[in-house]
């Protein structure tokens, strides 16, 4: 999966940040994305672009439950994000929609990568390529337990493995 | 070995475990609300499914009903169609609503403990964070996303990893109860161990200083245990949980035999372990103010706001964190937290708006006046909780000092209703988030608890409550 990136180089993006409250009343998933990101960055709606991949510090999407927030950034086109760590709800959330995959990564893989650089995640290897600086990274693998949720496409997907 | 209490509820709960596999766990309660539930009702339509157990669902409205006259329309167009549309869906689908115009009406946290339905032992879900409120009574309560609405709609069940055990044991006796609350132990709590802390655990609080707490000051603690990062916060029950659930209006018919079963298991056994451990001496703890932008930014009401170098300890991050958050609040380092002055005061939210904490702010108030170049407003919690107030006089003391007197709902706690700061107003507010622009676009937060919002609306700035005769 290839994309560029977008760097917040901050930690603790809520996710009230990430969707403002006024908008949770927006039921149109194309329209509740016009206003991601609204709260931390004006010029997001100008940078990002269909694939990108946003880059952020540790307990990224914490706050409020609303799963509006992964949903307003999937429909700009966000596939993945790239975090030192996770908000628990922020990361279910992604993952039982299918909405977009939040990956883990180490200090290495957060201080190297800058923004707009292009990068390639492979999950089959828990790795992060960096194309632009010629870089390789390890991604934290999901857990057995997410990564299965991840295969099936989300929550209402999953069924347990069959003996 | 021992269990945790986490763990009893867990095990007990357990309808498919299997190794390498997520636990489908069994849901008592679900807790419904306007925000999170209508693309789950949805995608119940829109796949052919019904409520699996309407019985065990309950909603109400409270995010963004405005909290002025009942009797009027509401203007917001969305929130309308919001409010309207869990009306159809609770219709639709058999459930119990608690609407706009119910007596029972309220923050569906607040509403479940006095209504009876949050019960010891028993594992509640609301498509809202702060469901860890509920922990108090020894619930394993979890703030869930829109999706897992749904799957809890159609199953009564959900799929989720066993989170890790984390026991945050609070040691001693506040010398000033009544100054020194149960949110400036939370805030200590999350300014020590940070707002990621508790990710992926659940933590139970114990010790002398949590048992001392009456049930309205331990749902203070639960509330914000996901501020901490925590997946829940848990309080084992004990005969002050049993006496505030007996005879209210769902409370089971068959309560005290549920009680002489719960004595028994509801506790963590004495040789049992934590992943995790935390302890906070609270002996010598002062009012908590928060300075920034997150609720781990907060100090002393007596010290200075520290420098980003102080804050961060070497983390770079945290420095930048530290400095983007005093612009943002447009204060500087070295500034006394009693030198802030305020615009607004907002004593509300499922943090600090039930009885106790309209009573201890009102002590605070009675016989003064809110200071000219404030506007304060009390939200009670619950329609119930405002006339239980009323009973007791306390909207005569609010009014008479100068506050408004609201209806029940969140309110000026997340911005999504009439209720919120216009940019750059500065509030002191007893709810639970700081985040930027949560109270409204450009508005500032600072988290208190109702007390030191009482006596910062009287004086136009922060004041330290130790110094005022509260007994």
């Amino acid at each position: 999966m290839k994309g560029n990136i977008i760097k917040y180089a901050r930690d603790n993006i809520d996710t009230d940040v990430i969707i403002p409250g006024q908008y949770l009343k927006v039921h149109d998933y194309a329209e509740l994305a016009t206003h991601a990101m609204e709260g931390l960055d004006p010029d997001f709606h100008s940078k990002v672009k269909e694939g990108d991949f946003i880059l952020s510090g540790k307990n990224f999407g914490c706050g409020s439950s609303r799963e509006h927030a992964p949903i307003a950034l999937s429909h700009c086109g966000v596939k993945a994000i790239l975090a030192l760590s996770f908000a628990r709800i922020f990361y279910r959330n992604s993952v039982d929609g299918a909405f977009l995959l939040p990956i883990e990564i180490d200090q290495d893989a957060y201080d190297g990568i800058s923004e707009g650089d292009e990068i390639d995640i492979d999950v089959s290897k828990n790795e992060i390529k960096n194309i632009t600086k010629n870089q390789t990274y390890k991604m934290k693998p999901f857990s057995e337990i997410i990564g299965k949720i991840i295969a099936a496409g989300g929550l209402f997907k999953y069924k347990p493995d069959q003996d | 070995m021992g269990k945790t209490l986490f763990e009893k509820i867990w095990e007990s709960h357990i309808v498919v475990t299997k190794q390498n596999e997520p636990d489908l766990i069994y849901i008592d309660r679900h807790l419904v609300h306007e925000v999170t539930s209508p693309q789950a009702f949805d995608g119940l339509r829109m796949n052919n499914r019904k409520v699996r157990r309407p019985d065990l669902t309950i909603a109400t409205m409270d995010h963004n009903v405005p909290t002025s006259d009942r009797s009027l329309p509401i203007l917001d167009q969305t929130s309308a169609v919001q409010i309207k549309t869990l009306e159809t869906n609770c219709k639709d689908f058999g459930i119990k609503l608690f609407d706009i115009n119910s007596p029972n009406q309220g923050i569906v946290h607040v509403i479940g403990p006095q209504l009876g339905i949050t019960l010891p032992g028993s594992t509640i879900v609301c498509g809202d964070s702060h469901t860890s409120t509920h922990g108090a009574f020894g619930a394993l309560a979890l703030g869930i996303g829109t999706s897992e609405v749904e799957h809890v709609l159609a199953s009564q069940t959900l799929w989720l990893e066993k989170p890790k055990t984390f026991e945050v044991r609070v040691e001693g006796k506040r010398s000033n109860p009544h100054a020194v609350t149960a949110k400036d132990i939370i805030l200590s709590i999350i300014k020590n161990i940070g707002t990621a802390g508790g990710t992926g655990t659940v933590i139970e609080y114990r010790g002398e200083g949590i048992n001392d707490l009456s049930m309205d000051e331990r749902m203070t603690i639960c509330n914000m245990s996901i501020e901490g990062g925590a997946r829940a916060g848990l309080i084992a029950p004990d005969q002050k949980t049993f006496d505030y659930l007996q005879d209210r209006e769902y409370t089971p018919k068959n309560y005290e035999s549920l009680v002489d079963s719960w004595k028994d298991t509801l506790k963590t056994d004495s040789d049992a372990t934590f992943d995790k451990q935390f302890i906070l001496d609270i002996n010598d703890i002062a009012p908590q103010v928060s300075w920034g932008t997150n609720p781990g930014m907060t100090c002393d009401v007596d010290e200075p706001i520290p420098s980003p170098d102080e804050y961060s300890n070497g983390d770079a991050n945290q420095k930048k964190g530290a400095e983007k958050a005093l612009e943002y609040m447009d204060l500087k380092s070295g500034t006394m937290i009693e030198d802030i002055k305020i615009d607004r005061v907002f004593i509300g939210s499922c943090t600090n708006a039930r009885l106790e904490d309209l009573i201890e702010a009102s002590k605070i108030i009675q016989g003064q006046k809110v200071a000219s170049s404030v506007n304060a407003m009390v939200v009670p919690g619950s329609q119930m909780v405002k006339r239980q107030a009323e009973e007791m006089g306390l909207d005569k003391i609010f009014i008479d000092a100068n506050f408004e007197w609201r209806e029940a709902g969140c309110s000026m706690c997340l911005g999504m209703n009439p209720d919120i700061l216009s940019p750059g107003e500065r509030c002191a507010s007893t709810s639970n988030r700081n985040f930027e622009g949560r109270q409204g676009n450009g508005g500032r937060t600072h988290l208190v608890s109702p007390v030191m919002a009482a006596a910062a609306a009287i004086n136009g700035h922060f004041v330290d409550v130790r110094k005022l005769d509260l007994n």
